[in-house]
């Protein structure tokens, strides 16, 4: 019997004999595999959170670099003179220092070489930055002087000495800039960055009414002012929605977003190698539990509960844990260490040599405790099992398991795909993908089972070869690994035809074609627009879609006055509702008589031919009516240009964003808004035969304030960004995969040595080798190829669907990225069977025997 | 019908090495039912591995109906025992996936004998067991899954049946009748049986026993 301590409790040394060391050394194999299934499932999510960690480290510690002050007030709109008063008067006593500051968009022109393209000019004062340090390729920066980022001075050649026209200026260039740290991501700008002394800028002719970019005033705050405070009283002073707080943590975060938005997909995918790596751990502990399981009957025979016994078992997986979280990071360390400067260089943020382990030290026990939950099942199992009887018989088993055992495992997927998606929509949405993947493959399991039946009943074995019709009924009566090997499969699948088949769509969509404009105007005066579009025509390339632009704020819906909300632009959640920006008022308007190409309405009807003089119909863009809580009916009132304007909403509609034209979240009927100040966007279309080149040069040379966005480039950088990002989550997507097929491994090992006495008494019956690798084969491999078959189609589907709902693409496949990849994996599980199967087909007849 | 000469066998190599078979020689008539009676580890079990087919000697021919078995190759063997060996074991070893039907018709479909489902249901009705032909061995008793070995060893017709300790495994009521339906049938179909057991009484029933000690027969 075992002792008891002096405490009542069994020897301890017993459990950790038992269950650790014997264990171990017993069973290499089974731990081996364990330790490997458990490494690849987990490395993946602690890669990308140690990469990202260091991402949000290293914004965070550059915060006040970033934002280049302690605090900002800024506008998308040139802010009033009595505003900026009052807010000069507000800061003065709080602050030591301040300095206005001015980005737009505007064309500068080099005319040495004749181009001209779209550039970020920040209007700068003598005190900026407060932190950071701007540094040159040779010689001081000069606050009075113009400079160029190195980024321009690249792409046009150009060096100090250059002289550029921006709007109705002409410079010299006096320094390069090599490093700006408040430009974060340099990776995703719009354009180049230019730096003007601000009052240049304001001389410059481009700053006009309703020119739109951020108008800030920055401030470097006494010592003695308290932060949350002074948030209240800013909030309180200036009610005005339009007006944004900037400190340095919502500037980090702000730029950290879009890295957020990519390392949730990528975590989102190596997810699904976590689970099917969990999946490959259940069985394989079922398995070895079974098999110890005359073991632990003796042991509980002698005194061992089964509460200890589940104990001893945790602890083994503990330490097994502990173990994989070791060789993790042995082998994520150094990768990262090799990997960062590519990593840096491609995300445009400097990131250190080495990786701090407190950025993953909260996602371990998370991965820990998920872990845990796929053994609760066996833990079950092992409390439901008779273990005296298990002495007497021949066949060890352990308890039936129920459906209620797996919830705890169900809930943990859910909750951890929030956890890493880090948005509770996404999250979900992925988790019920998963659920429908799992529901729908296993339907088509057991209606594959059931069609199987059928055309089995009352035959032979002959189908149309013994073979196969063993195969057949193997399938038919497969128990339900069989059925995980062909859902570990089927969702692996999924997964990598969801990636390649969404980027085919979004890049299809991306792509430049006739239907897409050339280049992009906007900043047409109002004065300037017939001239413009004269202009054009007599070079023979008329403009298109060209459109007014009337820039308001929402000041009422339905009666109720629109009011700032309070909120923290935060990383932690990335929905929508918390986002401030969209709370922001101010709102751009357009009127036309019918809706463009890309518009579609979805509620309501299309503008009536004559309607209410007093209340303009107005035409809402779905989602942005979501965000602003706008229904159909709803009654809006504007203020435009100081003049109270009042609408309602006549339809909702969506709009394909990718055309590039001129789109608007809201259109107004015309006959409303034709007297209001407005200037023009407009488009040149990419059916011209001229040079688009020396079309934009002309233009700028006329009109300096009208700006172009090349279509062209601007999609290129767009596919450039979408191919990096889809490349980094195929990648995880593949990994995924490759522990899919992993576990698929051991699966098939397992079964095929479970029918080890079957293979052997076949072969006696009279199956050769050969005969017996082909049942092999057909019964697995057919079960593959149909997993791979259905993975990859539900995969296109879920694309098409993904793509209709939210880019409104319409459905399509590419053939290529369906078959190369189905035949790739095909042929990788085939050969997987192979290797597993290889000694087991060489099993000799004689172990049937007696004293075997 | 099967004439053995010279067998032996031997497991490991070096100073591990371990004869288990030390020259072997007999013959067995047609239609003749012999126990192969020892004690444990005295090399009966290797000894029906190789006349079965299962294995191969390291000296010596086995020969049935003057065919050496012995001289076959991999493949040839295996055509061979499947059309004229039938083999039941001690733990019945019955395909899980297949039902009780199918697992009789097996080595007959195997062999593409014509009437192979007539003759397996013939034979599941003559151990007993047709109304059970849909059910699969998870669901057979003992008793019931050895006679399915029974019917599926009988199926091809073979001249030469083997059946290792084929009650060992069952109680004493369930091992008698099934050892009465084995001999009956072995009876009517005129099969050559070989039995191998450790119980005397069993033995005692065939027309004739080897005896085998420390890998010689005595």
């Amino acid at each position: 019997m075992l002792k008891n301590d002096s405490s009542g409790a069994r020897e301890p040394c017993l459990i950790l004999r038992f269950f650790l060391l014997k264990e171990f050394k017993r069973y290499p194999f089974f731990f081996f595999l364990l330790v490997l299934t458990l490494t690849l499932g987990t490395g993946g999510i602690l890669g990308i959170h140690l990469v990202s960690g260091e991402v949000r480290e290293r914004l965070s510690q550059n915060a006040h670099e970033l934002l280049s002050s302690d605090v900002a007030l800024s506008s998308r709109r040139e802010i009033p003179q009595e505003v900026t008063q009052d807010i000069r008067e507000f800061f003065q006593p709080k602050s030591k220092a301040s300095y206005e500051l001015m980005d737009i968009y505007s064309m500068a022109q080099h005319p040495a070489s004749g181009q001209s393209r779209l550039v970020e000019i920040r209007g700068i004062e003598e005190n900026y930055p407060f932190y950071g340090t701007i540094k040159t390729q040779e010689g001081e920066f000069n606050h009075n002087e113009l400079s160029i980022s190195k980024d321009l001075a690249l792409l046009w050649g150009i060096s100090t000495g250059d002289e550029l026209i921006i709007g109705n200026l002409k410079r010299r260039v006096a320094t390069v800039i090599s490093e700006d740290p408040s430009q974060g991501f340099r990776g995703f700008s719009l354009a180049p960055r230019i730096y003007l002394p601000l009052k240049d800028l304001k001389e410059s002719g481009l700053i006009t009414l309703g020119t739109t970019g951020n108008f800030a005033f920055h401030f470097r705050l006494d010592d003695s002012v308290n932060k949350e405070e002074l948030e209240q009283e800013i909030y309180r002073k200036f009610p005005d929605p339009s007006l944004k707080l900037s400190f340095p943590q919502d500037t980090s975060e702000q730029s950290a977003r879009m890295i957020s938005i990519i390392t949730s997909f990528m975590s989102l995918s190596s997810l699904i190698g976590l689970i099917l790596s969990l999946i490959g751990v259940f069985y394989l502990y079922q398995s070895h539990l079974q098999s110890r399981l005359k073991d632990l009957s003796l042991l509980h025979l002698f005194g061992l509960s089964k509460f200890e016994i589940v104990r001893g078992v945790l602890l083994q997986f503990t330490l097994v844990f502990i173990l994989v979280i070791g060789i993790d990071l042995l082998i994520l360390l150094p990768l990262y260490e090799s990997f960062a400067p590519f990593i840096s260089s491609r995300i445009g943020i400097d990131l250190p040599g080495s990786a701090d382990l407190s950025n993953v030290a909260g996602t371990i026990p998370i991965l820990y405790l998920l872990a845990l939950t796929i053994l609760v099942p066996l833990f079950f199992g092992l409390g439901r099992a008779s273990l005296g009887r298990q002495l007497k018989s021949q066949k060890t088993s352990l308890g039936r398991f129920r459906f209620f055992d797996f919830i705890p495992f169900t809930l943990g997927i859910a909750l951890i795909s929030i956890y890493l998606a880090q948005n509770t929509w996404t999250g979900s949405l992925f988790f019920f993908s998963l659920v429908m993947v799992f529901l729908f493959s296993t339907l088509f399991v057991l209606g594959l089972q059931w069609w199987l039946r059928r055309l089995t009943k009352g035959r032979g074995l002959l189908f149309p070869s013994v073979e196969s019709g063993v195969a057949l009924r193997g399938i038919m009566r497969s128990g339900h690994k069989l059925t995980m090997s062909f859902l570990s499969l089927s969702l692996g699948a999924t997964l990598i035809s969801f990636v390649l088949q969404l980027d085919h769509k979004i890049q299809g969509e991306l792509a430049l074609s006739a239907t897409k404009p050339s280049l992009f105007l906007f900043d047409i005066q109002e004065d300037q627009a017939l001239e413009l579009v004269d202009f054009a025509d007599k070079k023979g390339t008329p403009l298109e879609a060209l459109t007014p632009m009337i820039r308001a704020r929402l000041e009422k819906l339905n009666g109720k006055k629109f009011e700032k909300k309070k909120s923290s632009f935060s990383m932690r959640s990335r929905d929508d509702s918390d986002d401030p920006r969209l709370k922001d008022n101010a709102v751009n308007l357009t009127y036309r008589e019918r809706l463009s190409d890309a518009e579609k309405i979805i509620e309501g009807k299309p503008f009536p031919d004559s309607s209410d003089p007093d209340i303009a119909p107005v035409s809402v863009e779905k989602r942005w009516a979501q965000r602003m809580g706008i229904s159909l009916g709803d009654k809006l009132t504007f203020d435009v240009q100081g003049v109270e304007f009042e609408g309602h909403v006549q339809n909702i509609k969506e709009i394909r964003w990718t055309s590039f034209y001129p789109n608007f979240f809201l259109t107004v009927a015309p006959g409303y808004l034709e007297g209001a100040p407005k200037n023009f966007l407009a488009v040149l279309p990419n059916t011209f035969a001229g040079s688009k080149t020396e079309f934009q040069r002309e233009v700028v040379s006329r009109f300096p304030n009208i700006s172009f966005i090349d279509v062209e480039e601007l999609i290129k950088k767009l596919s450039g960004i979408f191919e990096q990002s889809r490349q980094a989550i195929e990648l995880i997507s593949w990994l995924s995969l490759f522990v899919g097929v992993v576990i698929l491994y051991g699966l098939i090992h397992d079964q095929v040595y479970r029918r080890h006495y079957d293979l052997a008494l076949l072969k006696s019956l009279g199956f050769t080798q050969g005969r017996l690798l082909l049942y092999l084969f057909i019964e697995f491999g057919s079960l593959f190829f149909v997993s791979v078959l259905l993975g990859f189609s539900l995969g296109w589907l879920m694309a098409n669907v993904l793509g209709l709902e939210i880019f409104k693409l319409s459905f399509d496949i590419d053939a290529s990225r369906m078959l190369i990849p189905m035949v790739l994996l095909s042929i990788l599980c085939l050969l997987t069977l192979t290797l597993s199967s290889w000694r087991a087909v060489r099993a000799k007849p004689r172990e049937l025997l007696s004293d075997y | 019908m099967m004439r053995v000469q010279g067998i032996r066998k031997s497991f490991g190599e070096g100073k591990g090495k371990l004869e288990v078979l030390k020259g072997i020689d007999f013959e067995i008539a047609s239609g003749e039912t012999v126990a192969l009676v020892g004690k444990s580890g005295s090399g009966k079990s290797t000894l029906l591995s190789l006349l079965a087919g299962l294995e191969s000697p390291d000296e010596g021919v086995i020969s049935i109906d003057e065919r050496k078995i012995t001289s076959l190759s991999e493949r040839e063997l295996t055509e061979f025992r499947a059309a004229n060996i039938g083999i039941v074991f001690q733990q019945f070893h019955l395909i899980s996936t297949l039902t009780a039907l199918e697992n009789v018709l097996l080595p007959m479909e195997l062999l593409k004998k014509k009437n192979a489902m007539e003759e397996a249901q013939r034979l599941l009705q003559a151990v007993g067991l047709f109304e059970r032909k849909e059910h699969l061995p998870s669901e057979l008793s003992g008793g019931e899954s050895q006679r399915v070995a029974i019917a599926r060893a009988l199926g091809p017709k073979p001249k030469l049946l083997f059946a290792d300790e084929p009650s060992g495994n069952l109680d004493e009521e369930t091992g008698e009748k099934v050892m009465d339906l084995l001999f009956d049938l072995v009876k009517e179909t005129k099969t050559t049986l070989v039995l191998v057991t450790h119980d005397p009484d069993l033995a005692s029933r065939c027309s004739r026993t080897i005896h085998l000690e420390h890998g010689s027969l005595v």
